[in-house]
């Protein structure tokens, strides 16, 4: 078996120590470079099970935005990254939505990873055509009250 | 908007960011009675609420949060401890009374022109970008050319990508960050461009925005013209010299139609120089004593507006305590003068606040000049401590207690950063 | 048909456009940018000169001195910011003071009023903050400044009042010679008049040649201009000029009519017409020049740069007057004193008009008043607060570091801002220290509410100066918000 090294910089701390793990195929035979054992925790993470978290928006009517922050409740195996950002962006959102609400269970079919919302967003009225009233602080702090104890929301998907 | 008028404030808050909002409850808890928040925006939550991304709350929550996730949770906290605010309210200047009342000029369409009388006044008005102008790119004005801090908003509040193939001028977390974003909206990233021969921004930003997506980073490297008539059409960037000049001769030109501005923060303090109130050089925010008090009595200040933090969750906790003695002031507490200086030393560009008290426990902010590691901070005479690393990408934090300061007998304490010594451990 | 088509609306032409403005003369300006004044004009450095640069025996020379006195009453009547400063053209030796005697006596010919020389005692007392190297000074109290933009802004503005027709993103492609007039094609559509003016700036004499004319041509000379921070306003209270060289007036100390300092502009000959761009050897070139003369200036004051093309004729004078093609009048080769000789340009265009057949005939419901934007920023509170109380949009803060309001805005785009440089040139939203980082998007929501735009067609200044593109997966309602 050939013997590979794969270098990473590690990012647990700022010093950022320059990261060697060798490996025959997916036997790891040796890791340095690290001057902490989270910089070797990191590397074996990085090798053999490399995750990020996902952070973006998505879609949403009927609210003071037009785009509702959403991100994945744990880390997604790094290299599904680009195809689960396009997953979530296919989301269309309609207001009213409460932080930490649920968009999408298991996501990327990863048990226990969700997509919430990062915010919420009470619903707006439409008073006319052209403007949008938001709503003064007083109705706001009464609508996140009642949305404390709701459990549903009302979504759309696209298929 | 949500409030009367109707007699005094005890305490307003200028901004309603995470300082503002920080202050504002801090105010509360001291037992302010009433206390108001002024954000010029349509929501409060200040620049929390376009950073979608995660990284705040770690300290103060032990938890990742998006920067809206901390946001609203504070925002819960300044509704259940019953603060004022309005939104959509520009400040356009403070005017202090005779009997030291301010009255605070308030703008805003619902009423107009109006004054809100307050006892004490907590400035929270955060910060603002360095622009093309003020580091001088030559060439052209098209269109395209904009701060990494706008293109957020533009994307993450209201939908648009701020072009198609973008170029990152400074390696500062914001444009590390917006790199990454852009990629995620389908956007092609050419490079980031990067000045200093080291980044700015946080090594995990610089393996998880730009590695993982292949986009390469430039160290020493300016954008030394910049082209197209109506829109960018491409730069031209160079390697530069140790004195920063672009070596023409290796110059190349890259074609983008975006270039994002990632070259620095500069505390918002339009209001401060109106006030004339006195302001640091080194960190474009007020000078403050140790209660956090500018040299304006009641007049406090915290967050980016007195330094740029990195961490949200240290703006808090500062914001936190000028909250505090904002509020105790409206109420008549008048703490001790502070009678001893700080200031900094070898490799620190400052220290907060400029002055201290033995009175109480301080949490000193710093920031160095150069990375060490590793290194040992030095406190006057009074306290040696070793750290493994800094960095000017991260603010340092130390707190003093006040037995440690009793045993000062001089009139300024400084603090170094000095490297390590061997075999030396922490006093 | 017209009787007159004036191609071209720099300060030129939009100063012809008004004086033709005052007779029943059918009158039709096509401006091919997106807004008058878009070219050359709005990168001038707006200096109503006092005349004494410019030897009696130029054409530009004999214009100034008119153009110069004519000022008072456009100000009046058009409202444009208009302040005399006055001039100082400085020496820091003897040869340097020859010449400032021999400018003096040069201006007193020509009827240019109040020149003085000052001596360095009197040079520290009224302007401490220029260098103790200089020892003398031409003093010239009748040197002015204005905005250039906002001039042709009123101008125009009062020109489209009287009956004249705009037409913006109308450049002209080719004219046709007809026996009933001229026909100008534009990509939109056909024009015919009488009489055609070409005050084509930086293209005169492309548009010569579109008549078959080759009599002169224009050599474009770049000039660089570099706006200071606002605390240095104050550090100069006149037009600080060094002694003049043999084709510029050299690199100046320019208080703006709103109180910013700037400096400039180089003189560089270019053979590009497109080409406005800043270099590095031009600040360098700027900043050691202004700091012999100003000490405190540094290039970290900066807040922003740009450049324009003057418009120098091989015969380096003012180009004014027919050509073999009757009908056809040239306006061209207007460099510096161009903008202080507008008006009296426009007057000696009439004349020309008048001595070739058209009837000018006064138009007994002339209007020759113009109100000036509302600022805001530039009132007490009472006044605020009256114009609050009119429009309550005047209490919503657009641009805070140069305190636009919502309501100034709006006003700039029902006089004509269509793009967010027409805002910008209008109410001064974007012109501050953050160069519009704050204010660009709420400008650009009221523009795409206003023109009835979506947000993404909103362009900087027309053309392909477009500001975002619509992110792939999203779906935009076509209303836009009140935000």
């Amino acid at each position: 078996m050939i013997s590979e090294t794969e270098h990473y910089t590690c990012i647990a701390c700022p010093i950022g120590c320059p990261l060697r793990l060798e490996h025959e195929g997916n036997e790891i035979k040796e890791i340095s470079g690290h001057s902490c054992n989270r910089g070797a925790k990191y590397a074996h993470q990085e090798f053999t099970d490399p995750r990020r978290a996902l952070s973006t928006t998505v879609t949403i009517s009927g609210s003071l935005w037009e785009r509702l922050p959403v991100k994945t409740t744990g880390p997604i195996l790094k290299n599904h990254v680009m195809e689960a950002a396009r997953e979530i962006h296919r989301l269309r959102i309609d207001a009213p939505v409460q932080v930490g609400q649920v968009l999408i269970e298991d996501f990327m079919d990863e048990k226990g990873i969700n997509v919430v919302a990062c915010r919420s967003m009470p619903r707006i009225t439409l008073i006319s055509p052209g403007h949008r009233k938001h709503p003064s602080k007083k109705r706001q702090r009464v609508s996140n009250r009642q949305y404390n104890n709701r459990k549903t929301m009302h979504k759309t998907h696209d298929q | 908007m949500l409030g009367r008028m109707e007699g005094k404030y005890d305490v307003v808050v200028v901004g309603g960011g995470p300082a503002g909002m920080g202050a504002a409850i801090g105010a509360r808890d001291s037992g302010a009675e009433r206390v108001l928040i002024l954000d010029r925006s349509l929501e409060a939550g200040g620049i929390l609420m376009q950073c979608i991304h995660s990284g705040f709350g770690l300290h103060y929550f032990k938890e990742e949060l998006s920067g809206p996730e901390y946001a609203e949770r504070f925002l819960e906290k300044v509704i259940d401890h019953d603060v004022d605010v309005f939104t959509d309210s520009y400040v356009s200047g403070i005017a202090i009374d005779s009997d030291g009342t301010k009255g605070v000029h308030v703008m805003n369409k619902e009423k107009g022109l109006f004054t809100v009388e307050t006892r004490s006044v907590a400035l929270a008005m955060g910060c603002r970008e360095r622009t093309r102008g003020a580091i001088r790119i030559p060439g052209t004005r098209p269109s395209g050319i904009l701060t990494a801090g706008l293109a957020q908003k533009l994307v993450n509040m209201r939908g648009y990508l701020p072009g198609k193939r973008i170029a990152i001028l400074g390696s500062g977390d914001i444009g590390l960050i917006m790199a990454r974003r852009l990629v995620l909206e389908g956007c092609e990233v050419v490079g980031v461009f990067e000045i200093m021969p080291y980044s700015n921004g946080l090594t995990r930003n610089v393996v998880q925005c730009l590695d993982d997506f292949g986009i390469p980073l430039h160290l020493s490297t300016s954008v030394a013209f910049i082209h197209g008539r109506d829109r960018l059409e491409k730069i031209t960037v160079a390697p530069v010299d140790q004195d920063f000049r672009p070596d023409m001769s290796r110059a190349s030109d890259i074609e983008c139609d975006t270039l994002l501005l990632s070259i620095g923060l500069i505390p918002e303090n339009e209001l401060s120089q109106r006030l004339g109130i006195r302001l640091s050089v080194v960190t474009g925010g007020p000078w403050v004593s140790s209660t956090m008090e500018t040299s304006m009595p009641g007049l406090f200040a915290c967050g980016n507006v007195l330094h740029v933090h990195d961490l949200v969750d240290f703006v808090t906790r500062e914001s936190l305590l000028a909250g505090q003695f904002a509020g105790e002031w409206a109420q008549g507490v008048r703490r001790p003068k502070d009678n001893i200086g700080l200031s900094p030393g070898d490799n620190l560009r400052y220290c907060l606040p400029h002055s201290l008290s033995p009175e109480r426990e301080h949490t000193i902010y710093m920031r160095c000049k150069e990375a060490m590691k590793p290194c040992r901070i030095r406190v006057g005479n009074l306290m040696e401590k070793k750290l493994r690393f800094v960095v000017p990408a991260e603010m340092i934090m130390l707190k003093i207690k006040p037995d440690l300061l009793e045993k000062f007998h001089g009139e300024t304490l400084r603090i170094d950063i000095l490297p390590a010594e061997e075999g030396k451990d922490d006093i | 048909m017209y009787d007159v088509a004036i191609i071209g609306g720099g300060v030129v032409g939009c100063s012809i456009a008004r004086e033709l403005s005052r007779y029943s003369v059918g009158t039709v300006l096509l401006e091919k940018c997106s807004e008058v004044g878009f070219g050359t004009s709005k990168t001038n450095s707006g200096i109503i000169h006092a005349g004494h640069h410019s030897s009696p025996g130029t054409l530009k020379g004999q214009l100034v001195v008119r153009g110069n006195e004519l000022f008072d009453t456009l100000h009046r009547d058009l409202n444009f910011g208009f302040k005399r400063i006055g001039e100082l053209v400085v020496a820091q030796n003897e040869e340097d003071v020859a010449v400032l005697r021999k400018l003096k006596t040069q201006g007193e010919e020509k009827g240019v009023i109040g020149l003085e020389i000052w001596d360095q005692k009197r040079l520290q007392r009224e302007e401490p903050n220029l260098s103790h190297t200089i020892i003398s000074a031409l003093y010239a109290p009748s040197a002015g400044v204005i905005n250039p933009y906002e001039f042709a802004f009123a101008l125009i503005e009062n020109a489209v009042d009287n009956g004249v027709e705009l037409k913006v993103e109308s450049p002209v492609e080719n004219i046709d010679i007809e026996k009933s007039g001229f026909v100008l094609n534009t990509p939109h559509e056909k024009i015919g008049a009488h009489f055609v003016l070409n005050c084509a700036g930086v293209f005169a004499d492309k548009v010569t040649q579109m008549v078959g004319q080759d009599e002169f041509t224009i050599h474009p000379r770049k000039g660089e201009e570099y706006m200071l921070d606002k605390r240095l306003q104050g550090l100069v209270r006149r037009l600080i000029f060094p002694v003049p060289q043999k084709t510029t007036k050299g690199i100046l100390i320019i208080p703006t009519f709103d109180g910013t300092i700037m400096v400039g502009p180089t003189a560089q000959d270019t053979d590009d017409r497109h080409d406005v761009s800043t270099s590095l050897d031009g600040s360098r070139r700027v900043f050691d020049s202004v700091r012999k003369i100003c000490p405190s200036i540094t290039t970290r004051d900066t807040i922003t740069e740009f450049a324009g093309l003057r418009a120098v004729s091989n015969t380096n004078d003012f180009i004014i007057g027919t050509t073999k093609v009757k009908g056809f009048i040239n306006v061209a080769g207007i460099q510096s004193p161009g903008l202080t000789a507008s008006p009296a340009i426009a007057e000696y265009v009439c004349d020309i008009l008048r001595a070739e057949g058209l009837s000018l005939e006064y138009r007994h419901d002339f209007m020759p008043y113009v109100p000036g934007p509302p600022r805001f920023a530039t009132l007490n509170a009472e006044e605020q607060g009256q114009l609050i109380k009119k429009n309550p949009l005047f209490a919503k803060m657009v641009c805070r570091c140069e305190l636009v309001t919502e309501a100034e805005v709006h006003n700039a785009i029902d006089h004509g801002a269509r793009t967010l440089d027409g805002i910008k040139f209008r109410s001064r939203a974007g012109m501050g220290r953050c160069q519009g980082s704050f204010c660009t998007v709420r400008c650009m929501d009221i523009l795409a509410e206003r023109l009835g735009l979506p947000f993404h067609q909103i362009t900087k200044r027309g053309g392909n100066s477009w500001i975002v593109s619509e992110m792939v997966n999203t779906q935009h309602p076509k209303v836009d918000k009140e935000s």
